[in-house]
């Protein structure tokens, strides 16, 4: 793993396909919806995976220590909201400022699942189910079924989705995919460079080994949760930058769709390997997907999810297979 | 005795450490002490108290009585780490590697003294320096998960070197290498030797310790026996000090008894890469012991005669009639019974009640109209065994994980008592249950016996075997090291066969 492109060997092979598979997939809906590629259709596509891609990169991180977060779709939608509520109660907020607080009140609420996962020992799997409903809950209750809207914020945060941070020839990038692609790209980094992010890998590949090594395994679970809900706190602000009006549905599905993106992106859902390029491919692959699907004439857009979920399956089985055979293909080498 | 006037200052020193886990002592009064760059052997027969040796050593039991001294100070080494700071680092049969980190990062993660920001270059060349050391070629960039088991101890070795590491322990190291790989493997704690590190090395290959050690320790129920410099020994002494305890509570069998004809007959039976080789006869109340040490897949033998693990090779015979044997259902259908170690994993379903457990592999019997379960068949059924094994318990409705262990075994003996087995196969029958129901299942299965079952008995417990047995067959790595008659049979002589030291007997 000495790159931001992970194990030279199978995972390389798995981001060519994976590059291929996206490939494959703009053609083809090229061939089904009029106007496809053009520079509308990519901001369209980027600024919605610019939502996905925080959420996703975090759910990689705890899925790489053998965990699953399903509680960040209710945490973007509260964080989403409360930021909304401190920025109608204090509009003058510096931009940079408003960041920080998403992200903090995300890991607030990531670190409740880190508590109880790391030090309560209770599957990850129970816990963030429970919390994915009771912080859906809270902001129930908290906002009074009340919404945000875009006209009680302040004009950057509402323009700044429109906001262009530079052009790569007709193609138009957005400031908001910039903050997620940087977020990406500095877990990728450190995910790679730090001794202490790569315990993440170390707990998830095995459990008992990193006991014996001397890792303090709970504390790497627990900061694997904060970082995911910190995570799901920026995508949170770039959700209410988008959308501006926020209601108590805001970020539902999103915990199916992170899931989907990492898996596809070639992170082993049995935790202990993955890259964040993988995360960033596999983010695209599945908004690519998405966002085609509600324009596409053929198919009922209800159909996204069901393709989402045969996505994640075909993914892990492929994995599965793959991971077979090559055993199978070693057990033969060895014994000849 | 004239000890040597300028002995080294020990680097490991245990004073009379006592460990107890509820009732059982597994340390007596240990005492030990390890000197820089010596290959000191600890061996003793199962149960001896060797695991719990090392991890009295490597920090993860901490001692009820007694000192630990490192380097000639008093410390107290309560976690893998606090060991691993003061130079003690163990490496096991199964050894404990990253599979998704490559070779390099293995090598070095539970190093403190890194850099917080990785530098891969560094990385690779300091861990290629460190296999070099050991002699061996690996490449440090590749994923430990194709690795094999050797390579994966050598990656511990590695991660102990880069800790520094005065005292490495290697518990049975070799129990699952070929023969290149441990000539390998022995080059390897040679090496570590000369550059000062103090290895213990736990075996129960007594070639490879004559092979390998300066100086050999036998312990032997918890305790100390004797430590000798390796000329000083011989495989007999070494045997002698391994066994010889006060022959025991159970008395030894001097003949057999008699039996009826053969009913099951096996030939050159084997599984491939686990055992081959196995050949034998089992009449009608007769008891054949399997014996040998951990690890010499007896218990193979006993589930691939049971279906579980089928042979690959080989024939079985039952009743003059050639069968194959390819699952359980095939094998209880021929009248086989298998009573297995694990209780927990393979034999019982704990947290259900004892009549349950009892009525499991016969509920074909107690199926009414409909198939529907005869409730008061099924409990007289229960009541009957509860009785006649005296299972100790309010009632069979009791759940069975409120049992003893001892009472466990009783119901699931039941289970396959029920199923009228003409064979039947017992593995490690008294393993964790105490002396009084040990004595009770034993008259049981001689019980058996006499009542013209053909018993087999897989036994670590060598006072077990010579108590139970008629015939006693010994394994060794998969192989059958001898077969022998209990008129023939001493514990010296089994135990020579199971470690590897008494070809001659074999012959």
């Amino acid at each position: 793993m000495r790159s931001l492109i992970g194990n030279w060997h199978p995972q390389t092979l798995r981001l060519i396909a994976l590059g291929l598979a996206l490939l494959a997939v703009i053609l083809f809906f090229s061939t089904q919806i009029d106007g496809y590629l053009s520079p509308r259709m990519f901001v369209r596509i980027t600024t919605s995976a610019a939502i996905v891609l925080p959420i996703a990169v975090g759910q990689a991180i705890v899925i790489i220590t053998r965990n699953i977060d399903l509680s960040i779709g209710s945490i973007v939608g509260v964080v989403a909201y409360m930021t909304g509520e401190v920025l109608v109660a204090w509009p003058g907020l510096n931009p940079a400022l408003v960041v920080v607080v998403a992200m903090g009140m995300g890991a607030v609420l990531g670190a409740i699942n880190g508590v109880l996962v790391a030090w309560g020992r209770v599957p990850s799997i129970i816990v963030t189910l429970g919390t994915l409903a009771l912080f859906r809950t809270f902001l129930v209750e908290h906002s009074g079924a009340k919404t945000i809207t875009a006209d009680a914020l302040p004009k950057w945060l509402v323009d700044l989705p429109q906001k262009t941070a530079f052009l790569i020839g007709p193609l138009d990038i957005r400031v908001t995919v910039v903050l997620a692609v940087a977020a990406c790209i500095v877990v990728g980094l450190a995910l790679t460079r730090l001794r202490l992010a790569r315990r993440f890998f170390a707990v998830g590949s095995n459990p008992d080994a990193a006991v014996m090594a001397g890792i303090n395994a709970p504390r790497v679970v627990f900061l694997a949760f904060v970082l995911s809900g910190a995570l799901a706190g920026l995508a949170g602000f770039i959700f209410l930058a988008k959308f501006g009006n926020i209601t108590v549905v805001a970020g539902m599905g999103l915990e199916l769709k992170s899931v989907a993106a990492v898996v596809v992106g070639g992170v082993s859902i049995l935790g202990g390997s993955g890259s964040m390029l993988g995360v960033l491919i596999g983010t695209v692959l599945v908004d690519t997907i998405d966002n085609s699907l509600t324009r596409w004439a053929l198919v009922s857009e209800f159909w996204r999810d069901a393709l989402l979920g045969i996505l994640i399956m075909a993914a892990v089985t492929v994995d599965t297979l793959a991971a077979r055979s090559l055993s199978r293909l070693k057990a033969k080498g060895e014994g000849k | 005795m004239a000890e040597p006037v300028l002995e080294p200052r020990p680097v490991l020193e245990l004073r009379a450490v006592s460990k107890s886990f509820a009732a059982t002592a597994a340390l007596k009064d240990m005492s030990l002490s390890i000197l820089p760059g010596e290959i000191h052997a600890i061996v003793g027969e199962n149960g001896a108290g060797k695991s719990t040796l090392i991890k009295i050593m490597t920090g993860v039991y901490q001692p009820d009585a007694g000192e630990i001294l490192v380097g000639g100070v008093p410390t107290t080494l309560r976690s893998t780490q606090d060991a691993q700071s003061c130079g003690i680092a163990a490496i096991y049969q199964e050894p404990m590697v990253f599979p998704d980190l490559d070779v390099a990062e293995n090598v070095f993660i539970s190093n403190r003294n890194q850099s917080a920001v990785m530098r891969w270059g560094e990385l690779y060349r300091e861990a290629d320096k460190i296999v070099g050391q050991l002699g061996v070629t690996l490449d440090v960039r590749r994923a430990a998960s194709g690795l094999t088991l050797a390579e994966q101890q050598t990656v511990e070795i590695a991660r102990a070197l880069s800790l520094n590491v005065k005292v490495l322990i290697m518990d049975e190291p070799t129990a699952s290498l070929s023969a290149h790989e441990v000539a390998r493997l022995l080059a390897i704690a040679r090496t570590l030797k000369a550059q000062g590190v103090a290895v213990i090395y736990i075996s129960h290959r007594l070639d490879e310790i004559f092979k390998v050690a300066d100086r050999v320790t036998v312990i032997r129920d918890g305790q100390h026996i004797s430590t000798k410099l390796l000329a000083e020994v011989t495989e007999q002494s070494m045997v002698r000090d391994m066994v010889g305890r006060a022959i025991d509570t159970f008395a030894t069998k001097t003949h057999a008894n008699p039996h009826g004809e053969v009913l099951l007959s096996v030939k050159s039976l084997g599984r491939l890469g686990v055992f081959h080789g196995i050949t034998f006869d089992l009449s009608k109340g007769e008891v054949l012991c399997f014996a040998g040490l951990v690890g010499a897949r007896r218990t193979d033998v006993g589930l691939a005669l049971f279906g579980i693990a089928p042979a690959s090779e080989g024939s079985v015979t039952i009743d003059g009639t050639t069968v194959q044997i390819g699952n359980a259902r095939q094998a209880m259908d021929l009248g086989i019974a298998y009573v297995s170690e694990d209780r927990r994993k393979l034999g019982l379903a704990m947290t259900m009640p004892i009549f349950a457990n009892i009525s499991l592999a016969s509920l074909k019997k107690l199926l009414g109209l409909f198939g529907i379960i005869d409730r008061k068949a099924e409990a007289a059924m229960a009541e009957t065994y509860h009785k006649q094994l005296s299972i100790r318990s309010p009632d069979v409705s009791t759940e069975v994980s409120k049992l003893s262990g001892g009472n466990q075994q009783k119901v699931m003996l039941a289970k396959w008592l029920e199923t009228r087995p003409r064979i039947l196969i017992f593995d490690e029958p008294t393993r964790g249950i105490d002396v009084g129901a040990k004595a009770e299942v034993h008259n049981i299965i001689r019980a058996l016996a006499k009542e013209g079952v053909a018993v087999l008995v897989i036994s670590s417990d060598l006072p077990e075997v010579m108590a139970l047995a008629d015939r006693v067959l010994v394994m060794r790595e998969g192989r059958q090291a001898g077969l022998l008659r209990i008129e023939d049979a001493t514990q010296e002589k089994v135990i020579g066969l199971a470690a590897g030291t008494g070809e001659r007997t074999a012959a």
